[in-house]
């Protein structure tokens, strides 16, 4: 083994490139998703890992969720709102048999206008340098994920949609100064 | 060594194991962002097992697996987007830091070693994992670990030019 101290030695001076400095957060955030599914050992897991996964982080976590659902929810509520006053208003009862509610319809959704975007990055990741294309200008390769949320809005009745929904966008960043 | 760790060693564990676990899991990763990814569902799955911090051999066994789950599951969403994204893109991105030529030429002939010598070289000289542990991490015999290790070494010193 003696042969191979001097190559021991060097190899041992070959530093790893470091983890990135938001790798524990993300294993705390991991962790503490976890727990509320563990069954086993819920006493020893609670005591040995109480300061590790501190309960705000998995609060937050929550908060998210929370508020996700809670703009779906008031989405449904308005847009049944809108449903439901609709024939109150603008048509009688015989109507029900008469060929107006396609009319109703039509003309209704033609009176939503577009009323906003909201576009939520809630995770980037640097997936590293690239070479695209044979091209030797090095690209820095971002991933995001969004939620993207558009309204719109009835003028007239005051009534308002909104639709969400996850996206995921690669983008190619030129590296410049080296 | 006890079963039920406290928070420091959870701690105290992870970060100085992170950048020999980043490291072994690169080996399969195409990328440090994927390794990470890797490293961070090991380290949940071990967590949740309750496994002894101590054993480091299950540890790595856990980041292998997973790897080498994660390497099926990207070689074939990398067939997929082969279709759509140039096939000569190529990811740089370092493992180690270097700082001269002669680190460099090592790192080149690293890379050139089989993948059985090559895991076992990271998790001896970057993990300090012994051979009983190595063994355990790669389900070998420790005579095997040793050959391998000490292959590697064999063909990293004849590859090496001389200084």
């Amino acid at each position: 083994m003696n042969d191979f101290s001097e190559i021991e030695d060097k190899l041992r001076k070959l530093r790893p490139v470091q983890p990135s400095v938001d790798l524990m957060t993300r294993i705390e955030l991991a962790l503490a998703e976890a727990r509320p599914g563990e069954s086993l050992h819920q006493g020893n897991r609670s005591a040995s890992t109480a300061g590790v996964l501190p309960r705000e982080r998995r609060f937050h976590f929550n908060w998210v969720s929370l508020g996700l659902g809670l703009a779906a929810a008031a989405a449904l509520v308005l847009f049944a709102r809108f449903q439901l006053e609709r024939p109150v208003k603008k048509t009688p009862a015989l109507a029900s048999i008469t060929p107006i509610p396609q009319f109703s319809s039509t003309n209704s959704t033609a009176q939503f206008v577009p009323a906003g975007l909201t576009q939520v990055v809630y995770h980037t990741r640097d997936e590293g340098l690239h070479f695209p294309n044979n091209s030797e200008q090095p690209m820095r390769r971002v991933r995001s994920h969004t939620r993207e949320t558009l309204r719109w809005r009835n003028p007239t009745t005051g009534a308002s949609l909104r639709i969400s929904y996850p996206s995921e966008e690669v983008s190619l960043v030129p590296v410049t100064g080296q | 060594m006890e079963n039920v760790a406290t928070d420091e060693n959870w701690k105290t564990c992870f970060s100085q194991l992170a950048p020999g676990l980043v490291l072994f899991a690169r080996q399969w990763a195409r990328s440090s962002a994927d390794a990470e990814d890797i490293v961070q569902e090991a380290f949940v799955r071990f967590w949740r097992k309750q496994h002894d911090i101590a054993n480091r051999g299950l540890l790595y066994a856990a980041v292998r697996s997973i790897a080498l789950d994660f390497l099926r599951r990207d070689s074939r969403r990398a067939r997929r987007e082969s279709t759509a994204a140039s096939e000569t893109d190529q990811t740089v991105q370092p493992m180690f830091e270097i700082e001269d030529e002669s680190q460099r030429a090592l790192v080149a002939a690293l890379d050139l070693l089989p993948n059985e010598q090559r895991e076992v070289l990271v998790m001896k000289i970057w993990n300090d994992l012994t051979f009983a542990e190595i063994a355990s991490a790669l389900e070998i015999s420790q005579n095997t670990a040793a050959s391998r290790y000490r292959y590697a070494l064999a063909t990293l010193k004849k590859n090496l030019p001389p200084v």
